[in-house]
């Protein structure tokens, strides 16, 4: 059996500043096998965020950050490599799409040329020619009508939801064999959201490429995710294939998430607690999603 | 249809010869109603009430302001300033002679600002919180916090008297003899080929422009810093930083680029500034210079020498804000097209 695309093992993270050391992840578990979309599900403050700085390495650099466990892409420990082995991984073999693509775009540069530098990242030497060629076919693939405006364009010029295409694109421009997507446009109009989502699928499908898919919103993840981990306050509190732990939600953080979902029959927003003892309950894992042997 | 950018230029021309005209009403009211009498200063305590008269009769110093300023603007329109009292030579020469000194020590010391300033300022950012950023803050504050006459006798008293690296005053070592073609050293010495003349000039001119400039390095530093750590936490950051751009670049370009509008709008602000604060700078350099020029000439209430003296001070002024503007524009696309719409 080959090795999960990535394998998070008793992941802990604690920040220490002025007021002592305050502990965010607090020993998380999962994995994603090659080709899979697994949603990491919670409220803001859960830490979903954080684990995908961490597996960037970037959070890794922040001095006052403390982080121990193992995260493993492709079977290689990255605590075990270079940094500059890890810097190569960037953007190259993973790759991340943002919350809010308006901002997640430099309002002083043209497209082309962001492009153009991600291109690079799998490509150092690449002409801007070729570059450019490159990233219009791959604007193209993310049905955008006029790839050559558009890579003439600043984000400014474009829509939202033409921004989220772009930031797809990018994102798959290099093939990487994994892609966070952090609260994928979030920040966009709901019709707009769910274009970008089905393109953004059936991209994926196409390339193989593993999704850890972060977000808050449950509808989304139900039409997206293979597999889901709910997170609660650095924990994670259900884990189970997407069909399962919607038919039958066992943990009582995850029934009070489901609750909490606004029903468009239009019953009122519902009543949950904020905090409760029983969110804190063990972690319930559904039938055939054991975490995988860490082996090597 | 105009291209935007020459839209832009052309509406700013405008409003700057608006500004211009009422700059030069403003300062020929104020220099007639300050309490002196010119006739009188210029002449002397020794002078006759018949030779008073008849100077103040040649000034049109009897008129009404309104009829002064028609034969101000009448002369004006002829190139023709009047003729200064302290110098007892058009006021045209004048400026003619001193200004090239200042505008040579102003670019130089902008220069500086620039080439100085914004490298610190992004050096800071980049590596916030390190020994480094706070060298350069600790240093930015003491450039900013003293004015540049400090600066000026403390550089001249390290560097010139205690330390002789620079020479101590002037523009050029006397025994050059330059042909004054434009009053620029920096180009009569080119044009006479003289090329150490020009290390020579060059070298007289470190010390005076950095003492200028070394409040306005700390400001743009101070300010792209800020603007830079802010634009850190921008999502494109962090968008360049988790596709592994070089850290360098990210620095350099795409975290600089959009901070430096406002570090631009205050380097522009502080280059206009120096025709005024040069002045002090200049009388610890023995630098010969429009701003020693200006000041010396009010306090003899020579009122054309003043009008003449602000008149292109505030030229000075409009044409650096046109090319902050212009800058501005090029480098934020947002504005550049924005303008298209108007």
């Amino acid at each position: 059996m080959t090795a999960p695309t990535l394998l998070i093992r008793d992941l802990y993270l604690a920040f220490r500043g002025w007021a002592g050391q305050i502990d965010v992840l607090h020993g998380i578990s999962l994995h994603i096998n090659k080709g899979e979309r697994v949603a990491l599900v919670g409220e803001s403050g859960s830490g979903k965020s954080v684990t995908a700085r961490i597996i960037l390495g970037l959070l890794q650099q922040t001095r006052s950050a403390r982080v121990s466990g193992l995260v493993a892409f492709e079977g290689r420990a990255l605590a075990k490599l270079t940094e500059a082995e890890r810097h190569r991984l960037r953007g190259n073999r993973i790759s991340m799409i943002f919350q809010d693509p308006m901002s997640s775009l430099n309002p002083v540069y043209r497209i082309g040329e962001q492009f153009h530098e991600v291109l690079k990242r799998a490509e150092p030497r690449i002409a801007p020619a070729a570059a450019r060629e490159k990233a219009a076919a791959a604007l193209a693939d993310v049905a955008i009508p006029d790839p050559n405006r558009a890579l003439d364009s600043y984000a400014f010029q474009l829509s939202g939801g033409m921004n989220q295409r772009v930031m797809i694109a990018m994102a798959l421009a290099n093939e990487p064999s994994l892609l966070i997507a952090d609260e994928p446009g979030t920040a966009l109009d709901v019709t707009v959201q769910a274009q970008t989502l089905e393109l953004m699928r059936d991209l994926v499908a196409k390339h193989h490429t593993s999704v850890l898919f972060i977000s808050h919103n449950l509808g989304v993840v139900r039409e997206f995710a293979d597999r889901v981990y709910v997170i609660y306050k650095g924990r994670i509190v259900e884990h189970g294939r997407t069909a399962d732990l919607f038919a039958d939600p066992r943990h009582p953080y995850t029934r009070a998430l489901l609750a909490a979902v606004p029903r468009i029959t239009g019953e009122g927003v519902p009543e949950i607690d904020d905090v409760s003892e029983d969110y804190f309950q063990p972690l319930v894992v559904h039938e055939g999603c054991a975490e995988p042997e860490v082996t090597g | 249809m105009m291209p935007p950018i020459v839209r832009l230029l052309a509406k700013r021309l405008g409003t700057s010869l608006i500004v211009l005209v009422g700059v030069s009403m403003l300062i020929f009211a104020i220099a007639r109603i300050i309490p002196g009498d010119p006739a009188r200063i210029a002449l002397g305590p020794n002078a006759t009430a018949e030779q008073i008269t008849m100077l103040r009769e040649r000034l049109h110093l009897d008129d009404s302001i309104a009829v002064q300023y028609g034969y101000f603007v009448r002369d004006l329109l002829r190139g023709d300033l009047g003729i200064s009292l302290y110098t007892n030579r058009p006021v045209t020469a004048d400026i003619a002679q001193f200004l090239p000194a200042t505008l040579e020590l102003i670019v130089v010391a902008g220069l500086m600002m620039i080439l100085i300033g914004l490298p610190l300022g992004i050096i800071s950012a980049r590596y916030r919180g390190s020994w480094a950023d706070n060298l350069i803050r600790l240093l930015t504050l003491l450039g900013v916090s003293a004015p540049s006459f400090v600066w000026a006798v403390i550089l001249m008293l390290l560097f010139a008297f205690f330390l002789p690296l620079f020479p101590i005053a002037g523009r050029i070592t006397d025994s050059y003899t330059i042909e004054p073609v434009t009053g620029f050293l920096f180009i009569d010495t080119l044009l006479a080929g003289n090329l150490s003349a020009f290390a020579d000039a060059a070298w007289h001119i470190v010390l005076p422009a950095f003492a200028l400039a070394l409040s306005g390095i700390g400001q743009a530093a101070r300010l792209t810093r800020s603007n830079m750590v802010e634009t850190y936490d921008k999502p494109y950051i962090e968008m360049a930083q988790s596709y592994g751009f070089p850290e360098g670049k990210i620095a350099w370009r795409f975290a600089f680029r959009p901070s430096l509008i406002p570090s631009l709008t205050i380097i522009g602000l502080d280059f206009a500034a120096m025709l005024g604060n040069a002045f002090l700078v200049e009388a610890v350099f023995a630098w010969p210079g429009l701003s020693r020029y200006g000041v010396a000439v009010i306090l003899r209430k020579d009122l054309n020498a003043i009008v003449g003296t602000v008149l292109i001070i505030s030229a000075m002024f409009l044409i650096v804000n046109i090319v902050v503007d212009l800058l501005i524009a090029f480098i934020n696309p947002r504005i550049r097209y924005s303008q298209r719409a108007t």
